[in-house]
């Protein structure tokens, strides 16, 4: 028997009346938890903005694009910070993981006034090819020629990941790699000013990974504890065996 | 024109990052929250499944254990798309537009995840063809399946609020209904159902509301609902 199955060997198994008073003893819990997801995201739009003063010019699949382009009509703007350097030859197998996962939707979002895209340091053929070869459809343009990546903490100099000073996450730590994956928000008003509304790293795109709420729900979870990394079980989607 | 979201706060990086950290401690706060009910959730006891189901599939005939496609762990979404209906219903449609590319990815973490409607396999057939998702669909429609698990409902239980959804008997609209069942199935063949959420349970999954949820505007939806979801191929007609 493999190891990861013996907790679930004897899992308690109980008369399906039993198991809806433990069902519905539970609701209550989620029911709370709802409801705590539901003020969280309220006090996450009651934060200041800031004004976004610099003009970012992006790479974009028809030329070149302002940060102001981005917005594609629309007045509120989620970029996607998608780990892909200048250096490197494909994209991260994580944010490929999510990205798998938020493929499609930017079609409901435009609906809700949003324009949805990933952005990435790395070059655009590079990223062309890459979401080619991964059958994603979403908008992904370039930061290589800016500071978008750097300002938005999404990218750190070599320097700052060796002394652990990366501004990372709100606080100073040592990434793992120069790009770190991450949302960001932005609103523009009428008058075309921008502001920077939220973002979020680490475990705080956790939410966006569909997949791993559904393992939550799965007997065995992510049943990623004697993994290291984590995620070592990760492929690209057409990496996987078979 | 500027509305209401035009007239909000804005403060220099400085303060902005001291906004933004004290609502980090409560987001890491949440997240850990959202482990424990992981874990609570995966303790609840389980019940044995002991009538025999037959689906109707790709592959034809299929049975609940077949549906595991050799993985201990299976998750089922229940699709709205009734016997009687020309096509799936649309918000059912936008979830399966966040879960569509997954697949692959659970597969790998012995998790088989597929879509279950009492409409007739045809149907679901040619309505998969046309919005181009790639997970497995089969019909339940000659068992007793969505009725078991409280997915589907008779006419009567639902025109005298006799319909048990959500863990308590009400009026749950029409009848069928969205939401999420697991099963395991052990070394020895037996199937288990260890899980199943309806309502504002299935929110999780809903990815669009988690990315909503991170703009000024939120949902949007003035207490109305997700009113503005259409087919993924009709927003433009």
């Amino acid at each position: 028997m493999k190891k990861e199955d013996s907790g679930i060997r004897k899992h308690p198994v109980v008369a399906h009346e039993q198991w809806v008073a433990a069902r519905t003893a539970f609701l209550a819990k989620e029911k709370e938890f709802t409801r705590l997801r539901d003020e969280l995201s309220q006090q996450r739009r009651e934060l200041p903005w800031e004004r976004v003063e610099k003009a970012y010019v992006f790479d974009a699949p028809n030329g070149k694009a302002t940060l102001a382009d981005l917005f594609a009509g629309k007045s509120q703007l989620i970029v996607y910070h998608f780990m892909f350097g200048p250096d490197d030859k494909a994209g991260c197998p994580s944010c490929s993981f999510w990205a798998d996962n938020f493929n499609g939707i930017d079609t409901h979002l435009k609906h809700r006034d949003i324009s949805f895209l990933a952005i990435s340091r790395a070059s655009l053929p590079r990223l062309e090819a890459y979401k080619q070869r991964m059958g994603w459809s979403f908008k992904w343009v370039s930061s290589n020629s800016n500071d978008f990546n750097f300002d938005f903490k999404a990218s750190f100099t070599p320097e700052e990941v060796a002394n652990g000073t990366a501004d990372w996450n709100y606080s100073k730590q040592k990434p793992g790699s120069t790009e770190v994956v991450g949302i960001s928000a932005f609103y523009k008003d009428p008058d075309g000013q921008i502001f920077h509304t939220y973002s979020c790293f680490q475990r705080g795109v956790d939410m966006m990974n569909g997949a791993y709420n559904y393992m939550d729900l799965a007997p065995k979870g992510r049943d990623e504890g004697d993994l290291r990394p984590t995620m070592a079980w990760l492929r690209r989607h057409d990496e996987c065996e078979d | 024109m500027k509305t209401a979201v035009d007239k909000h706060k804005v403060v220099s990086e400085a303060e902005w990052l001291k906004a933004r950290k004290k609502l980090l401690v409560k987001e890491k706060k949440f997240l850990r929250l959202q482990e424990e009910l992981g874990q609570e959730r995966r303790s609840l006891p389980w019940v044995k499944v002991t009538k025999d189901y037959v689906f109707e599939g790709p592959n034809g005939k299929q049975t609940l254990a077949d549906l595991f496609e050799g993985r201990t762990q299976l998750v089922i979404y229940q699709f709205m798309f009734g016997p009687n209906d020309k096509l799936g219903c649309p918000h059912c449609s936008l979830r399966a537009d966040c879960f569509n590319g997954i697949n692959v990815h659970l597969k790998h973490r012995d998790a088989t995840m597929i879509c279950v409607s009492r409409a007739p396999y045809k149907k679901l057939a040619a309505y998969k063809k046309r919005m181009g998702w790639d997970f497995t669909w089969v019909s339940s429609g000659n068992t007793d399946f969505n009725f078991d698990y409280h997915f589907s409902f008779t006419p009567e239980q639902i025109s005298e609020g006799k319909a048990f959804f959500n863990y308590k008997f009400q009026n749950p609209g029409p009848t069928e209904r969205e939401g999420h069942s697991v099963f395991y199935k052990d070394k020895r063949g037996q199937i288990f159902h260890t899980y199943a959420s309806y309502s504002r349970g299935n929110e999780l999954f809903n990815l669009h509301y988690h990315y909503l949820d991170v703009v000024p505007k939120g949902r949007d939806e003035d207490g109305r609902g997700p009113f503005w979801v259409k087919r993924h191929d009709e927003y433009d007609r």
